[in-house]
């Protein structure tokens, strides 16, 4: 498949369940909401290393928001339950409680509760206030600025982690600058998040390593300085690689987000130095959710 | 109208027992209710008519019409007169709309579902019953007119709303919740109150052991005003200050008593 001069390979993403939940972060000015939202989905790329993968889903308006101030959606995915019911708390805790006129609420409703006051609340020494009103519980907790107020708890959704593709380029701008329209156009997809710097990983991962103990390693059949060396999935003219990796609420927000992406790249062409399209997998036989890019871009 | 219509044949000569009378009761004509010491068929004090499709009408109250919406869980009762004692006494859903005024112990000890009354109540509206320990612990109550002594004593959960005066000693050993009062606040009120909130035009009519913390911009009152409506009416637009007085602390109370001048 080409699509305006931008080969599409015949080939697929493979992504795995995993178990996440939304949030809705406030504060008294849209800068302070995005400063809370920033450092609570910061240093979680990938759950490998991190222990959750985390990002800004959307910037939410004053009118949707529970406190009618400004307020930014996140998405944090884990492997599992426990994971995840160990990382929301000790992230709001460690990065939104402590963030001017924070606050935060639950973005998602149904599956399994993940805590978010009911476990911040021990914070407040005795002095949090609790307040059921409307069928939800809030939990206001005195700091030294005033309070800060929470959801008891919010809800989670299996999810799919591990979306991507691959984007091959004549240059490392050239890459660069198709990843950045790709990102621009994948975050106006509701329900995911890229979870990496800026939404582009430039050092995607093979699995295992010839070292002992190293879950993954560098991805040397896409590595253009080692043509020479390994096997390559790189043609003559492809000088650069960056990778974007999807993680959503669902297989189709996942699918919607890899083809508002993939367009993106494939608008700037062949002309732009974009060579090909590819995406990373394992043969298939690791990840129950393929995204395969020619159906996706049919 | 639709729904079930019960219209009294004549002046009741004695108090009435309602608890039981409820949507979704099979043949209610020939449900024996308590009519003074004794217990006769609903049809004998009622004409009823139309069909039973999750809503009761009563035309026309009294004051001698106890227990009305007793046990309530779901459906809608609504009673176009006055009512007696025990309005909605432990219901847990639904919703019951009372025209005219009603007696003491309304919204007594419910957990759930939602009671307005035009008019004025009697004493301890939402309060623990006899001899119990909790009051209210859920759901919304609003009252139109005022309440009488001993307003939301013992309450435990959920918003009760009064937009005229309270009586006495409202708010008596509050356990948590909210009062929300709009008009004047009778003496001695959050008197051993535990947790929970106030909302009021003015602290005059708490007790002593209230203790003034200040003017604060709280979040919470922006997040309330959103998940209830009768919150939101009291506070108005765009209000998010109140003063706030924590209490009651001669008892070790972490109540407070949030006031919002109109």
């Amino acid at each position: 498949m080409i699509l305006n001069g931008v080969e599409i390979r015949d080939s697929f993403a493979e992504a795995f369940p995993m178990i996440g939940t939304r949030l809705i972060i406030t504060a008294d000015t849209a800068k302070w909401a995005m400063i809370a939202a920033k450092t609570m989905t910061g240093f979680a790329t990938s759950v490998i290393g991190c222990g959750c993968e985390a990002g800004v889903e959307r910037v939410v308006p004053e009118s949707e928001t529970p406190d009618g101030r400004p307020g930014v959606a996140v998405l944090i995915f884990a492997m599992d339950l426990n994971g995840l019911k160990a990382v929301v708390p000790n992230r709001i805790g460690q990065c939104v409680l402590t963030s001017p006129t924070s606050a935060c609420y639950a973005g998602m409703e149904g599956g399994d509760a993940i805590s978010i006051g009911k476990a911040l609340k021990y914070f407040a020494d005795g002095w949090q206030i609790s307040k059921m009103v409307g069928g939800k519980r809030i939990w206001r907790l005195p700091v030294m600025e005033g309070e800060f107020v929470c959801d008891h708890d919010t809800g989670s959704v299996s999810g799919v982690g591990g979306g991507n593709f691959l984007i091959l380029a004549t240059s490392r701008l050239e890459a660069l600058t198709a990843a950045e329209a790709a990102v621009e156009a994948m975050q106006k997809v509701e329900g995911c998040i890229l979870p990496f710097p800026g939404g582009v990983v430039r050092s995607g991962s093979k699995v295992g390593s010839k070292y002992k103990g190293m879950f993954a390693s560098t991805n040397n059949f896409y590595c253009p300085t080692l043509r020479a060396q390994t096997e390559t999935k790189l043609p003559p003219e492809v000088a650069s690689v960056q990778e974007i990796v999807i993680d959503g609420v669902s297989f189709d927000a996942v699918a919607a987000c890899t083809k508002a992406g993939i367009e993106a790249v494939v608008a700037l062409g062949r002309e732009k130095g974009v060579v090909a399209i590819d995406a990373g997998n394992y043969g298939g036989n690791l990840g129950p959710f393929h995204f395969k890019l020619r159906e996706i871009m049919a | 109208m639709s729904g079930l219509t019960l219209t009294p044949r004549g002046a009741f000569d004695a108090r009435v027992d309602f608890a039981g009378v409820l949507p979704g009761v099979a043949d209610v004509a020939r449900l024996p209710i308590g009519y003074g010491g004794c217990r006769i068929a609903l049809g004998e004090l009622f004409e009823v008519a139309g069909a039973d499709d999750g809503r009761v009408t009563i035309e026309g109250g009294s004051a001698l019409l106890d227990s009305v919406g007793a046990g309530l869980a779901d459906g809608e009762i609504v009673v176009k007169g006055d009512v007696g004692a025990g309005l909605g006494r432990g219901m847990t859903g639904g919703m019951i709309s009372v025209k005219g005024s009603a007696g003491a112990y309304a919204g007594s000890e419910i957990t759930g579902g939602k009671i307005a009354i035009g008019g004025d109540v009697g004493e301890r509206l939402a309060a623990a019953g006899d001899a119990s320990r909790r009051g209210m612990s859920g759901g919304v109550i609003v009252v139109g007119g005022s309440a009488g002594s001993r307003a939301a004593e013992r309450l435990r959960g959920g918003v009760v709303m009064i937009e005229g005066d309270a009586g006495e000693g409202a708010a008596t050993d509050l356990i948590a919740g909210t009062l929300v009062v709009a008009g004047r606040l009778g003496p001695n009120a959050g008197r051993g109150m535990k947790r929970g909130t106030l909302l009021l035009r003015s602290a005059d009519g708490l007790s002593s052991g209230f203790s003034e913390a200040g003017e604060h911009d709280l979040v919470m009152l922006r997040v309330l005003a959103r998940r209830s409506h009768e919150i939101a009416t009291f506070l108005g637009a765009g209000v998010t200050k109140a003063q706030r007085y924590a209490g009651d602390l001669y008892s070790g109370g972490k109540g407070e008593a949030l006031i919002v001048p109109r």
